[in-house]
């Protein structure tokens, strides 16, 4: 039984009750990173959203290396024009990164827990694949993994390393991501 | 047509690094649907990425490589931008 089909303009994808439970938690905390700092700056009044990012240069944690990956400084050898490209992007680029991650979270409501196949719309292809990227991004900040070199380390962990379940889901939603892009 | 002033300031590209994250199909994906590239040379590009370690991916002026530095971040791709 194939868990990924295409059928029409919509990809239909099999999950279980667990992965369903997992992806809405990953997405979760993934929401709650950007939430944490970026509250004001995402207001939907462009004034509101406007005064913060002059009360502000850096609404985010930059001390968070998962934010500065996400984040990454456009001129990598001009920090002022780095911090004035985020001060003109940053704010709609964490409103469509809020709204892309609901988008996930609400598809998969609808599977009811795995008991229908998650429908993800190709019109919606890249909210969700921004999304995985982005948890598969966080994931990896926190394994560590920098080269190569470090996924190969982490493939041979012990079962009793707590890394060892954590890089099995990063490479499950890499599994996820590869049926996705194929099928589009 | 571009004017002469405007043309002086067409110097700028946008450089796509590469990481041990993203996944070869993703990043070609990136490059068709973002920048409308073919396939080809799409595929070019993210080997490009993955074995050189960089990839120049477009080329403007100042102000739409800040767009396309954006819109490669909002897809998780490390990218920056430098005067060409």
């Amino acid at each position: 039984m194939r868990d990924f089909k295409r059928v029409g303009s919509m990809i239909r994808m099999k999950l279980t009750d667990y992965e369903t439970a997992l992806l809405e938690s990953l997405v979760d905390q993934f929401l709650g990173l950007l939430e944490a700092d970026g509250a004001l700056s995402t207001s939907s009044d462009p004034f509101d959203r406007w005064q913060a990012e002059m009360e502000s240069d850096e609404p985010l944690d930059r001390s968070d290396p998962v934010i500065t990956r996400l984040f990454p400084d456009a001129y990598p050898d001009d920090p002022v024009a780095s911090v004035e490209f985020r001060r003109l992007t940053q704010a709609k680029q964490l409103g469509d990164r809020q709204r892309q991650a609901e988008a996930v979270l609400s598809a998969l409501a609808d599977s009811e827990a795995g008991k229908h196949p998650v429908q993800v719309r190709l019109i919606d292809l890249d909210d969700w694949l921004k999304t995985l990227t982005a948890v598969r991004l966080s994931l990896a900040v926190r394994l560590g993994i920098q080269t190569a070199d470090d996924t190969e380390e982490l493939e041979n962990l012990p079962e009793d390393d707590p890394r060892a379940y954590i890089y099995r889901v990063y490479e499950w939603i890499a599994y996820v991501t590869e049926n996705l892009v194929s099928l589009n | 047509m571009s004017r002469p002033a405007e043309a002086g300031l067409v110097n700028w590209v946008t450089i796509v690094w590469d990481d041990p994250v993203n996944l070869m199909s993703y990043v070609a994906h990136v490059f068709v649907t973002y920048f409308g590239y073919a396939e080809e040379k799409a595929s070019e590009l993210m080997l490009q990425v993955h074995n050189q370690g960089k990839a120049v991916v477009s080329a403007g002026t100042r102000e739409q490589m800040e767009i396309d530095v954006d819109a490669m971040h909002s897809y998780g791709l490390w990218a920056t931008m430098e005067a060409g």
